[in-house]
């Protein structure tokens, strides 16, 4: 293990080298530098110290570690003009030599250069820190090595280093690898959003970035994640940074919010809100402070209101976070915390939506329905919650219990007119409902996880165990007032009126237990028999009692008052007991050649087996209904992972899953509401569990280079259903629906996913280009109007992007993105799909260090079936400038749908229909906002 | 895993100088301390220790391909060596052409074993009849090979009469690293046992059963003839044994700020949880190996748990001049074509094992073609003229083939 380990740790250094003594041929404009370093006290040449090269103005031009021979070579340098390299070693006194290159035909040989060590007394001229340094497994990045703006942040920082790529939707890579998660002083910052600590964490107040493997499972290394540590300088772990924003806009849009994060090393506390009518919706405290960050003077081109919103959101938000660590430096095993969050929401929310759905009843036979229709919504969601957690060598244990309060109000009206074919209006439909709800509800969770130390003798040990239990408690209460009128223009006597009130008092209680037992092999025959095969016994037991009262009247017709309505006044209470038990088997067989490569196959079986209770008490006796499940639900999967030092690594998984659906009392006996006059479901007894077998391909292969490193990831998926749940649905000729649920064999989906990224680290700009593309088919049969067919779909999505930036003046990206849906019938002859494009250009121009350009424009293309495309173009741009010492004011002038032509279209197709139209949502509006950041590292120095 | 054995030699041996009137008694009067700080060491030229380097590229074909050389042996102009990756006994010609293989499917097996029982971690070499050969221990038999691979015979291992292979030039006399005595009740063991007449086994150094007893190379062959050193893995001091003399020879003394405390293996409170406090004090060095004596030189291995391909680990000492020199900052030059002779600094084979042999005259050493082929890159503007072995080797290999063995034939000082 500690080979493979190392030989990842070789793999990250040789990254950093420089790249060849070979002497490439260099333009005439060019030159180059090289030379020895030497620790004469010691007798040899100076491997992997760092050797930094600076322009006259202790501008870092390049940096690199000496070679095995202790040299140091740069190329591509400008002739003429005077620089300096730095060297710098631990144990070593700081090194600085000048030089200024005039020859382009020959590298300036600077030879023997001697390095002092640090015993012999010297006068140090200057303490100065190397931009890159081994320290035992972690690489480091020294922060002051980087010369930065003043205002700069951790993420300008990290864009300046050779090594680490930031892409678009936050990821992190160094050297090609993936990091997994972002500590500051090795604990996680604010709840963990990368942005958080990069955006907010300015740069001169942070030593250093490490970055190093941290191993889960000590048994596999290959399993190894990469972590990035942000290490403040010392006295900078106490501070604060926050946000207090506000701007007016035209067509009264407003936004505000108000913030300041607190840190110490033990204690982070957050206090943050948040209120505007821009669709700017968050759903946590994190998601809140990872959008009101400082960001530095980078060229990230930042992030647009969300045009694509469907309606108009105005929200107030609000919430604390509070952490505490018991331990101040923790580590995997030494970890003692406790987090509390509290956050509140309240979003008024309304939408104005116009449809056209064609839908096909029989070959040639079609219905065309239209509907207009209005919803507004109030909501007002407390939710807190705390996490305890610690972690101890060899087991860890948390608390989660959080409480949720919910209270809304919302009420809808739609107006819906249903044409033949031969285009002769053959219902009409008002309906309006009005309603409030009340929900509270409450969980814990709590995990406990013990895993003594591996012995490998074949003395018989307790292999641990892993016992995780979940209590929810939900009170749920509805009133509800629903308004219909139904008119048929075909026959006057099928017309409809109805106005109902309806209350629903709906309580659960839901309790699971899981428990795990590994290595049972090892416990019962020794560390031996478990090398044959490894097995685990698991059970995961749940219990949940789900009771609805419901209350329904009718108003008397005339009159103000309502009349209990017998028929659907009901009380219900569902039992249900689940539980699934059985053994993971599981082998692994690793290959590995030293400094060649590492290869993995893992095989893992897992024979279960789901027995469910349910019990459905009820006033009805036609709902009391027992029912008894047993199914086995057998799972395997093979892994393959194969690495490949210096050049790859790839792994391919193949996995096969068995899923059962248990109908539900709503598929199997429901109370039948006649108001819906749309959509009438009747059940069926004879309904059986659901058997889903679904196989899972994934792929992925990373180049492991010394730079300009390619991603892959493609997946696929496929499943097929015996006895799933399909319609029997009969459309008439006013697009009233009834449907009847039958088992049926022969349902299939497909699906697949491609993504594709790969950085170009040039020397003063970078280009990323990534590609993503993702399908889903599916084959659905189902009866329409007595026919048996099949519904074919297809869904498919995928995008190109560029985006280059150069040094930190501009940055550029380009998408282009087509989207695909497609709905089938063939025993009806119907197809129907939709096609979107989208082309958008975005740019940042910084101007001056305080001034910044921002734009992007989107044209989007939205055709359906036969229909024309429909055009529009959002063009959106805003220009910021940053003022005071700190930049910490900003004033910025937004232009947002300066054309005026946002439309959110409908375009969408489900079986044998296909949905076109509009709704509502944000268009044109100009706002000015003003901003002011607080923020502040470390404490005020003593005043004298 | 030969570091996992040397954890548990040294994590749970314990020191006890007790005799007993049969034994030979220690002699301690020519103790010579070594003082050892590796902060001091100092680096060579390749040519100022070496007269001759030779790089001998081991063939790589399907069959011959393996991850890392081990426990290699000299035997007949045959480098004889043990693969962890391949789990197989490779022979290769001096000029490192592959000859034989002998892996688990080579062991002959009786009907109804399972394939563990022809598993094996290592092997040694015998001469019976005059002939070479290879030796390899499995569950049930001990099985014999030539050196071209092929079976000679096989004994039940149980049958396969036991020999030290720490043996005198007399035959009679030998040492080894293990032994118990039963008096009675109760059991005594010793770390080390003194054979004479192959039956008069005298124990030294006796530990009680909860304290272990560390396993581990603690044998070292001695650069005088019929000589060995010996440590027992708990202390920084070596012995030298002779058939008719145990002398306590050096006592290494390194800095405070890396030497153990003097009380860690009697102390219950440290050997509570040893493995924790050596990671929690990675700079302690917790064994000294890796022992070859070669001329007035004592070549040797500092472990500890910072594992940095810089850390210096291999040293050689002069007793005589009392120069320490880093065998890891070696610098190449014209003799060794400015190829460098270890991996030290950038690789890990050297720092963690050291050389492998010092037998007629010549070390080994070896390292991996991923870093053969860096260096070759890295001295490209050096202009050497390799050898025809080694041109041929960078002609038609890549940084995936088999490692190379270096033979280095030190000067005399």
């Amino acid at each position: 293990m500690r080979n493979t380990l190392s030989a990842l740790l070789m793999i990250m250094i040789l990254g950093c080298f420089n790249e060849s003594f070979a002497q490439q041929t260099t333009p005439n404009n060019l030159g180059s530098v090289k030379g020895v370093l030497r620790d004469t006290t010691h007798n040899y040449h100076l491997k992997s110290a760092t050797v930094s090269l600076f322009k006259a103005d202790s501008t870092l031009l390049s940096y690199q570690l000496s070679n095995n021979y202790g040299e140091f070579s740069f190329s591509k340098l400008p002739l003429n003009s005077k620089m300096y390299i730095e060297v710098s070693h631990l144990g070593y006194h700081l090194f600085r030599k000048n030089f200024i290159i005039t020859d382009a035909k020959a590298p300036l040989d600077l030879k023997t250069l001697i390095i002092a060590t640090k015993d012999i007394s010297l006068k140090e001229v200057q303490i100065k820190i190397p931009p890159i340094s081994m320290n035992g497994d972690t690489l480091e990045f020294n922060a002051a090595a980087f010369k930065l703006d003043s205002n700069a942040v951790v993420e300008d920082l990290l864009r300046k280093i050779p090594n680490i790529t930031l892409w678009g939707d936050g990821q992190i890579t160094v050297n090609g690898r993936e990091v997994k998660s972002i500590l500051v002083n090795g604990k996680p910052f604010f709840g963990g959003d990368f942005k958080t600590a990069t955006q907010n964490i300015s740069k001169n107040a942070l030593e250093k970035v490490q970055v190093y493997n941290t191993i889960k499972d000590r048994s596999n290394p290959l399993d190894s994640t990469l972590e990035m540590n942000l290490k403040l300088k010392k006295g900078k772990d106490v501070g604060y940074f926050g946000k207090v924003g506000g701007g007016m806009g035209t067509d009264r849009r407003f936004e505000g919010d108000a913030s300041i994060n607190m840190f110490s090393p033990k204690v982070q506390a957050a206090i943050i809100g948040a209120s505007n009518n821009v669709n700017k919706i968050a759903n946590s405290v994190g998601a809140l402070t990872a959008n009101s960050t400082f960001k530095g003077v980078g060229t990230d081109v930042e992030y647009q209101p969300d045009f694509r919103q469907t309606g108009i959101n105005k929200t107030f938000t609000g919430g604390v976070n509070l952490t505490y660590n018991f331990i101040a430096k923790p580590d995997y095993n030494n970890r003692n915390a406790l987090t509390a969050n509290y956050f509140e929401q309240r979003k008024f929310y309304d939408n104005l939506d116009d449809r056209e759905t064609i839908v096909t009843r029989n070959t040639n036979d079609k219905l065309f329905d239209r509907s207009i229709s209005k919803s507004e919504s109030n909501n007002d969601n407390h939710a807190f919650d705390a996490t305890y957690s610690l972690s101890t060598k060899g087991s860890q244990l948390s608390f989660t219990p959080s409480f949720n309060f919910n209270k809304g109000d919302n009420s809808s009206t739609s107006e819906q007119s249903t044409f033949n074919n031969e285009n002769k209006l053959t219902s009409t439909n008002i309906s309006s409902s009005n309603g409030e709800l009340d929900n509270k509800r409450f969980n814990i969770v709590a995990r406990y996880n013990f895993r003594p130390q591996v012995t490998y003798s074949n003395k018989r040990t307790f292999p641990g165990m892993t016992i995780n239990y979940s209590l929810g408690v939900q009170d749920n209460n509805s009133e509800r007032y629903n308004v219909t009128k139904f008119r048929s223009e075909i026959d006057a006597t099928q017309n409809r009126d109805f106005n109902r009130k309806y209350v629903t008092q709906n309580d659960n209680l839901n309790q699971k237990i899981d428990f795990e037992l590994p290595g049972l092999m090892s416990w019962l025959f020794g560390y031996n028999a478990s090398r044959i095969v490894n097995v685990d016994a698991f059970n995961n037991f749940s219990n949940s009692t789900n009771k609805t009262n419901s209350k329904v009247e009718d108003l008397i017709v005339g009159t103000n008052s309502y009349q209990p309505n017998d028929s659907l006044t009901n009380f219900n209470q569902i039992n249900q007991i689940d539980d699934s038990f059985g053994l993971n088997l599981s082998k692994s067989f690793n290959k590995s050649l030293s400094n060649r490569f590492n290869k993995s196959l893992s095989f893992r079986a897992s024979l279960a087996n789901r027995l469910t209770y349910q019990d459905n008490k009820s006033d009805r006796s036609f709902q009391n209904i027992k029912r008894n499940y047993a199914n086995f639900i057998p799972s395997a999967s093979i892994s393959h992972n194969n690495n490949q030092y210096g050049e790859f690594s790839r792994s391919i998984s193949i996995s096969y899953n068995t899923d059962i659906y248990i109908p539900s009392l709503q598929q199997l006996a429901p109370i039948i509401d006649d108001s819906n006059i749309y959509s009438i479901s009747y059940g069926n007894l004879n309904l059986k569990e659901a058997t889903s077998r679904s196989l899972r391909f994934n792929f992925s292969h990373n180049t492991q280079k010394n730079k300009n490193n390619v991603n892959i990831n493609l997946s696929g998926a496929y499943s097929t259903s015996d006895n799933s749940v399909m319609d029997s649905l009969f459309i008439d000729e006013q697009n009233r629906r009834v449907n009847y649920l039958v088992n049926g064999d022969g349902t299939k989906n497909y699906s697949g996913n491609l993504n594709i990224r790969k950085a170009y680290k040039l020397k003063t700009s970078e280009l990323q280009l990534t590609a993503y593309s993702t399908f889903s088919a599916g084959k659905n049969p189902g009866y329409f109007n007595s026919v048996f067919l099949y519904s074919n779909s297809l869904n498919s999505s995928n995008r190109l992007s560029i985006n280059y930036t150069y040094l930190d003046k501009w940055a550029l990206e380009g998408t282009q993105s087509f989207s695909y849906s497609q709905s089938k019938q063939a025993a009806f002859n119907t197809e129907y799909d939709t096609k979107t494009w989208t082309s958008t250009v975005s740019t940042r121009y910084n101007v001056t260090k305080k001034l910044s350009l921002n734009s992007n424009i989107s044209f989007n293309s939205n055709k359906a079936s036969k229909n024309e495309a429909i055009n529009f173009k959002i063009w959106n741009a805003h220009v910021a400038y940053r003022f005071l010492k700190g930049n910490n004011a900003e004033f910025k002038f937004a232009a947002l749908d300066i054309l005026r032509q946002n439309n959110n279209i409908i375009n969408y197709t489900v079986q044998n229909s296909v949905t076109t139209g509009t709704q509502k949502v944000l268009q044109q509006y100009f706002m000015t906002t003003f901003s002011y950041y607080p923020r502040k590292f470390g404490k005020d120095a003593p005043k004298k | 895993m030969r570091l996992k054995s040397s954890f548990i030699t040294c994590l749970l041996a314990s020191v006890f100088f007790t005799t007993t009137a049969q034994e030979i008694k220690i002699d301690s009067s020519s103790v010579q301390t070594l003082r050892i700080d590796p902060q001091n060491a100092r680096g060579a030229s390749v040519s100022q220790l070496f007269e001759e380097v030779e790089f001998i590229p081991l063939e790589t074909t399907k069959e011959s391909l393996f991850g890392s050389v081990g426990g290699l042996r000299i035997v007949e102009d045959k480098y004889v060596f043990f693969d962890y990756d391949t789990k197989a006994v490779f022979v290769f010609t001096d000029q490192g052409k592959y000859k034989a293989k002998i892996n688990a499917s080579k062991m002959q097996q009786d009907e109804g074993d399972n394939k563990e029982s022809g598993s094996f971690w290592g092997f040694n070499i015998v001469k019976e009849d005059n002939r070479n050969l290879i030796k390899i221990f499995t569950p049930k038999y001990t099985h014999y090979f030539d050196l071209d691979g092929k079976p000679v015979k096989r004994v039940l291992s149980q049958e396969d009469k036991y020999i030290s292979p720490f043996r005198f030039s007399d035959g009679k006399t030998s040492i080894d690293r293990y032994f118990q005595k039963i008096n009675g009740k109760d059991t005594i063991r010793y770390q080390m046992v003194f054979v004479k007449n192959n039956k008069d086994s005298v124990g030294y150094f006796p530990f009680k059963l909860q304290e272990r007893y560390g396993g581990g190379e603690r044998v070292y062959k001695s650069s005088e003839p019929n000589e060995y050193l010996y440590s027992n893995n708990n202390s920084y001091d070596f012995f030298k044994i002779t058939p008719e003399k145990i002398s306590f020879a050096y006592r290494i003394i390194l800095p405070a700020s890396i030497s153990l405390p003097k009380d860690f293996f009697k102390d219950p409170t440290f050997r509570k949880d040893q493995l924790e406090y050596f990671r929690n004090n990675k700079s302690l060095i917790y064994n000294i190996g890796g022992v070859l004596s070669v001329g007035n030189n004592l070549h040797f291995k500092l472990d500890n748990y910072q594992w940095s391909s810089t850390t210096k680990r291999i040293f050689s000492y002069n007793v005589k001049t009392t120069e320490l020199t880093s065998l890891q900052d070696l610098e190449p030059d014209s003799l060794s074509y400015f190829l460098p002779v270890n991996d030290g600094g950038s690789g890990y084979e050297f720092a963690g094992r050291g050389f492998h042999l010092y037998e007629n005259g010549y070390l080994y050493t070896s390292y991996s073609s991923l870093s053969m082929f860096a260096f070759k890159e890295q001295s490209a503007g050096k202009k050497a003229t390799y050898p025809a072995l080694l041109e041929n080797y960078f002609k038609t290999s890549n940084k995936k083939s088999n490692p190379v063995i270096i033979k280095l034939k030190p000067k005399k000082s």
